[in-house]
């Protein structure tokens, strides 16, 4: 290997890096602004707002990550599995030792600091299972290797449902944008895709029609061309299964969704039927958004995200903050630093040379692309409301310091990629 | 590789429709959604004026706004640590303050509401005062405050009447719908005040921030109103109503008592029988449509009145009222006495209450010319409204001749005081016209209304009729209504200290349905003292049970109990030479001290020989041999004066003007100042005096 190769390879990716930092600053500031009220002109850094606790741990991330950058860039392919192991013992010990917070058991409190295992859990599985589709003799087409994969991804996941947190755990559906690269059929995903839509559908047209439209399709379906069993024998069974889908609709919302899931759904598929109550979260980030403009109102100068109009502002609905206080331009310019980083990503694994840090890399563009997606999309209206942080902008320590970690380990192995003996 | 660029494009194609659903939110539906949080997040809201205070004559608050707390929380606001650690404590501490859950109570329902996420909670709906706030913000988590503890102070105007029970029905009421009674509901429009209107913001847990908004505009504080109710006079009133009428086990009972001369109402009580068989204020009968009914005999004054200016019928004239009952046509009039009165002189008529006596006269005399009589009675101020201040003041019921309901009976009748109806004040009024020199004043309880000390409106005594009679009626009915308290009806509360004049009344009272049952409606009427009136009073009670019905027996007592204390606490009504003092000084004065020209005065008047033995202001009064003789008070400015012998008003201005704040207890001259005289003044210390 030559010593020219040693030093391009130990380059950094700073694109990402500064994508990563400027999203993390302008986070920052949202968040002071976000409780700024100009009678107490509070600091910026005053510890005891969120603000300051957000910027302490922007540092305690700083430190982490240099601590990812001097160690040793193969360590997170020896050690994936073991991280796995050791975030879902703590997924585990969270259920039983864990504080409750806002309803969920999904917080370990350790002096002042409090952290969500759960968090972690996501670079940890996206970790395992790049470490498992690497294994040289994995072929995707074995069933046993797919349901072994679904446990890999499902553990964490369960374990994150059973805190009561529901939100982080669908995001390990993200996966599957891992898995269609990786070689999942695209039949599957196709399937899956009209699985959801189907469901949406039920729920915004009603069960009838959508009974009525798969009949009448059916029978399209028959009628045309060559009549052959074989066929007829496949449109019915897809008829039936579909129609099956449609019709456990209801039953899901009613019975496997709580009952604030159902007012979420219902709020997501008729905003306007009651706009101050279940559907309240979504019409106040709507009228905050919608009250920016295109310039937006200012710095500071926004109103509905003071006041606690919008419920979660700091968190869940950050993203109103700058709808309202930097309009569109504002939200633009998030979302061009947002789709800059996920394409980047998508760049740097493709150009991995080892299985194990492409797949990883997928792993963390996915988890960021269902983070970005579903958290600006509950804010305008395109998903209903799931409780789940924006990479790098919400306040929340654990979620800094975890999607930190997931950027980074990929950096790492990105730096080091031409060091990679290629399987 | 496809599968890439097909991740690609999804993530680009989602952006997309992002940034296309946000210039959607912003710019086609920009306007609706401001629209919307202006509509759920903004909004004016009525600032609630103050409500302006209700006084008594001498400045005493009879009601008065007072701010209290509802006290709220937002459970979601303290942080874990303070939450924790101040709940228990905190608990404790409300269910000890509020007395009427446990500390557990208040444990469970706060830690529910957080962890219910709810950000607004009434942690009881009990108001506190602000001392109690200003305890209640030293709590743990609530010291925190608005922001990091929660605690959520919202203040109400409660209305607050530091005599509580005290004229409660006059003071009166008023609710959210503005309806209402009393005091409170007759001057509403100007104690309410104008609301103002500000632009507010919804905060977190439904409560509400003014925001500063060019359009707004402020609150205008209510004005206060200064009453005539003499508080003193008020209680002695209301305890003397309140014993007859559980002596008599009346349904209802009512006293009025006025100040001849202006008009001013002193005192006012309506007391009637609750579902509990308690007596409580609950209708202003004196005032109101309810208490309109047939008053009885204390009407004979007018019918006499009316008799002795339209005839030459002279008060020594005799009637026959035969043995007890008269038919006017096809009706038999009764007189109290069974077996009849026999002989009268017209005066005694009145005076013994002879049913039979009057109607026979006013018969005679008016029975063909009814209208002559109602000319009188309007000319006697009593076919009309009063007009009084307060609203749902009942109207008189008097019959016009050219009513199809009026009758031969309707006139006999109506000169005993039946077939028409009047307000206990109604009557009053008249009563008092009498004691004035025959000049009907408009009856006032509220003579001024005023803002921040300023008068807005003064309301003056107003003359309602110059005379109701002439001159010798006058004076022959006021010699006949002394005559029913010495020897009449009333003889009962005949004094010797002072002279009551007055008219009792019985009255039958109307069956529902028609005719007359067994119970009465009892009254007196009357002024005092009887030779220069400077009160007049009435007293109804009704349907008293028991052997003693009649106004003599049940009305005129309590009268005259009221009577009795103004005379013991309203020295101007003494006579001058009052022999339990003069007994020992001899012919002079009780005069210790003074203003030099008003004693120099009054001794002149009386003829008293004085001689002054200073130039002085302040003297003191020294006896040499038959003449008084002025020494010299000497006032030092930093000694207490020497105030004793001196009456309240000389003394009040000299030691403010010294710096002391007075205080005083009793009731005529000063007979004890402490500190005592030539003491080194400390300006602002107080001063006590007590009057005898």
């Amino acid at each position: 290997m030559k010593r020219a190769d040693d030093i391009k390879a130990s380059k950094l990716d700073w694109l990402t890096i500064l994508v990563v930092i400027a999203l993390a600053l302008a986070g920052w500031l949202n968040i002071y602004a976000v409780v700024y009220d100009s009678q107490i002109d509070q600091n910026i850094f005053d510890l005891s707002s969120n603000s300051g606790k957000q910027i302490l741990w922007f540092g305690i991330s700083v430190v982490v990550v240099t601590l990812i950058m001097i160690m040793d860039f193969r360590f997170f392919d020896s050690f994936a599995f073991v991280i796995y192991g050791v975030i879902v013992l703590l997924l585990v010990s969270v259920l039983i030792f864990g504080t409750v917070v806002s309803g969920s058991k999904s917080w370990f409190e350790l002096g002042f600091i409090r952290f969500q295992p759960a968090e972690f859990a996501k670079f940890a599985t996206a970790l395992a299972v790049a470490k498992f589709l690497s294994k040289p003799q994995m072929k995707l087409d074995r069933l046993k290797n797919w349901a072994l994969l679904i446990i890999v991804v499902s553990i964490p996941a369960v374990l994150i449902i059973l805190q009561g947190d529901t939100g982080s755990a669908l995001v390990f559906s993200a996966f599957v944008i891992v898995f269609y690269r990786e070689g999942l059929s695209p039949l599957l995903v196709v399937v899956g895709l009209i699985a959801v839509t189907l469901f949406v559908l039920t729920l915004l047209l009603g069960q009838l029609y959508i009974i009525l439209g798969i009949l009448v399709t059916a029978a399209i379906l028959i009628a045309a061309g060559k009549r052959t069993a074989n066929k007829v024998r496949t449109v019915l069974a897809i008829a039936t299964v579909t129609i099956g889908v449609v019709i456990s609709v209801d039953y899901v919302v009613n019975n496997v969704l709580q009952p604030h899931q159902q007012n979420r759904v219902k709020a997501f598929i008729n905003p306007e039927a009651d706009p101050l109550g279940y559907g309240y979260n979504v019409t106040q980030s709507k009228i905050a958004i919608g009250s920016g403009g295109f310039l937006g109102k200012g710095f500071l100068e926004g109103t509905q995200t003071k006041f606690d109009f919008v419920p979660e502002q700091s968190t869940d609905f950050i993203f109103c903050t700058i709808g309202e206080e930097h309009g569109w331009i504002g939200s633009f310019i998030l979302i061009s630093l947002f789709v800059t980083l996920l394409l980047r990503i998508v760049y740097i694994a493709e150009r991995q040379k080892s299985n194990f840090s492409r797949v990883y890399g997928y792993g963390v563009a996915s988890i960021l692309f269902f983070h970005f997606a579903v958290n600006i999309g509950m804010t305008i209206g395109l998903f209903p409301v799931i409780g789940i942080p924006l990479p790098f902008f919400s306040y929340g320590g654990s979620s800094l310091l975890a999607f930190s970690i997931l950027i980074f380990i990929l950096l790492k192995m990105d730096a080091h990629r031409m060091q990679v003996l290629v399987h | 590789m496809l599968r890439v660029r097909v991740a690609f494009l999804v993530a680009l194609l989602f952006s997309l429709a992002v940034i296309f659903r946000i210039g959607k939110i912003q710019f086609v539906e920009g306007e609706r959604w401001i629209a919307m949080a202006e509509e759920i997040g903004l909004q004016y809201r009525n600032v609630k004026a103050t409500r302006g205070s209700i006084y008594s004559d001498n400045g005493s608050l009879l009601a008065t706004s007072l701010p209290f707390y509802r006290v709220a929380f937002d459970p979601s606001v303290a942080s874990d640590e303070t939450f924790d650690q101040g709940l228990d404590s905190l608990s404790a501490l409300l269910s000890g303050y509020f007395g009427d859950r446990s500390a557990k109570y208040y444990y469970r329902k706060i830690s529910k509401a957080r962890s219910a996420d709810r950000r607004y909670l009434v942690i009881n709906n009990q108001r506190v005062n602000y001392q109690d706030k200003k305890t209640m913000q030293t709590w743990p988590i609530f010291r925190e405050g608005r922001m990091k503890g929660g605690a959520i102070f919202e203040k109400v105007d409660l209305r607050f009447k530091p005599f509580s029970h005290l004229g409660t029905r006059t003071i009166g009421f008023i609710n959210e719908n503005n309806q209402g009674a009393g005091l409170e509901y007759s001057f509403n429009h100007v104690l309410a005040g104008t609301d103002g209107r500000a632009l507010f913001q919804k905060m977190a847990g439904g409560s509400w921030k003014p925001v500063y908004d060019r359009s707004e505009s402020k609150a205008v504080e209510g004005m206060d109103i200064e009453t005539t109710i003499d508080i003193n006079l008020q209680d002695v009133a209301e305890s003397a109503l309140l014993r007859a009428l559980k002596q008599h086990d009346a349904n209802y009972g009512c006293v009025v008592v006025m100040e001849v001369e202006t008009g001013y109402i002193k005192a006012i009580s309506n007391l009637s029988k609750n579902k509990q068989d308690k007596y409580w204020e609950l209708y202003n009968y004196a005032v109101g449509e309810q208490g309109l009914t047939e008053p009885g005999s204390t009407f004979k004054l007018a019918s006499l009145i009316a008799l002795l200016e339209d005839s030459q019928v002279q008060l020594t004239d005799s009637i026959d009222t035969g043995e007890g009952t008269f038919l006017f046509y096809d009706k038999v009039m009764r007189d109290h006495k069974k077996e009849g009165y026999g002989m009268l002189s017209v005066a005694e008529t009145f005076s013994k209450s002879s049913n039979i006596g009057v109607s026979r006269m006013i018969n005679e005399h008016f029975g063909l010319k009814p209208d002559r009589f109602i000319t009188y009675l309007d000319q006697m101020g009593l076919t009309e409204s009063l007009d009084f201040q307060m609203k749902g003041t009942g109207t008189p019921y008097i019959k016009d001749p050219a009513d199809p309901s009026w009758s031969g009976v309707t006139l006999p009748w109506m000169s005993i005081g039946y077939e028409l109806k009047l307000t206990p004040l109604h009557t009053l009024a008249f009563y008092n016209a009498i004691a004035n020199g025959g000049t009907m004043v408009k009856p006032i309880i509220v003579k001024r209304i005023s803002k921040a000390g300023e008068t807005w409106k003064q309301y003056n005594p107003e003359v309602i009729r110059e005379s109701v009679c002439s001159e010798s009626t006058l004076k022959k009915v006021r010699q006949l209504l002394e005559l029913v308290v010495q020897e009449g009806t009333a003889a009962n509360i005949k004094d010797s200290d002072y002279h009551i004049a007055g008219k009792t009344g019985t009255a039958q009272k109307v069956k529902a349905g028609g005719g007359y049952e067994r119970a009465y409606y009892t009254s007196f009427a009357g002024y005092f003292p009887a030779d220069a009136p400077k009160y007049s009073c009435i007293v109804v009670i009704d349907n008293p049970k028991g052997y003693n019905q009649y106004g003599s027996d049940v009305a005129a007592p309590v009268f005259k109990e009221i009577a009795d204390n103004i005379y013991s606490r309203d020295p101007d009504m003494h006579q001058l030479f009052d022999p339990t003092y003069t007994a020992e000084i001899g012919v002079f004065p009780v005069i210790q001290s003074g203003h030099l020209q008003d004693l120099q005065l009054i001794c002149n008047t009386l003829g008293v020989s004085n001689h002054a033995g200073t130039t002085e202001e302040w003297v003191l009064a020294k006896r040499n041999y038959n003449s008084v003789k002025w020494m010299e008070n000497e006032i030092l400015p930093d000694r207490v004066p020497n105030v004793v012998g001196m009456t309240l008003r000389d003394a009040l201005p000299l030691l403010e003007n010294h710096g002391l704040k007075v205080s005083y207890r009793g009731n005529g001259r000063i007979v004890k100042q402490s500190p005592g005289f030539g003491a080194k003044l400390d300006s602002g210390s107080k001063i006590i005096l007590d009057l005898s």
